[in-house]
């Protein structure tokens, strides 16, 4: 799956900026739309759900989990973790062959 | 959000009842414990898809689970899905106890 094009759709809207309320509701969007889009543009026979959580670091314990009943043998999914000094973020993508 | 009432489609009122009753269960009575959220998480997917599957519709089904602890922190979640909207859903829960928030997303993506 295509876990450097999440990367990078987190680094262009959050890299170098610190938690703030009024902004978050704003990247959480930008961060799944850039990702969709990138994703479309494979041009693969998939759907796809990305979701993103963005949190405030100041020591809450956060807990993330899902499951899935699909085909396994077509399709699958990625979630990577990114963080920063006072804001952790966590992107999911799931894929379902069409 | 378009309410769907056909049989066939996705009914976001049962779905959400569904995933409160499987939250209650899980965590209804409990204070925030970091030994045991791993498996409250896995609990609440684990049992929300099986009640979904129980359905008998035909879609295939996501379930995620967010469960933070209350300290203040801000949190935010966003979606954003690339499918048939005339034929697939999705539906938030937002659930809070004294001690922690819990976000559930269910998405069902229609079968052909």
């Amino acid at each position: 799956m295509d876990e450097g094009g999440e990367d990078e759709s987190i680094e262009t809207t959050i890299g170098t900026s610190s938690y703030q309320h009024f902004r978050v509701n704003q990247w959480s969007t930008t961060i799944v739309e850039q990702c969709l889009s990138q994703l479309c543009k494979l041009g693969k026979p998939f759907k796809y759900i990305v979701t993103c959580v963005i949190m405030q670091n100041n020591g809450a314990g956060l807990q993330t989990a899902s499951s899935c009943y699909w085909d396994n043998a077509t399709d699958g999914n990625c979630a990577i973790k990114w963080e920063n000094k006072s804001m952790c973020c966590i992107v999911s993508v799931f894929g379902l062959a069409v | 959000m378009e309410e769907y009432h056909n049989e066939s489609s996705f009914n976001t009122e049962e779905v959400d009842n569904i995933v409160k009753e499987c939250i209650e269960n899980v965590v209804g009575k409990d204070d925030y414990n970091p030994n045991l959220v791993n498996k409250w998480t896995s609990a609440i997917v684990e049992r929300c898809l099986k009640q979904l599957v129980k359905l008998g519709k035909h879609y295939k089904f996501i379930v995620t689970c967010a469960l933070m602890q209350k300290t203040g922190a801000g949190l935010h979640t966003a979606n954003s899905c690339y499918w048939d909207t005339a034929a697939d859903g999705s539906s938030t829960v937002r659930w809070e106890s004294r001690t922690m928030y819990c976000v559930v997303s269910v998405f069902a993506v229609a079968i052909a």
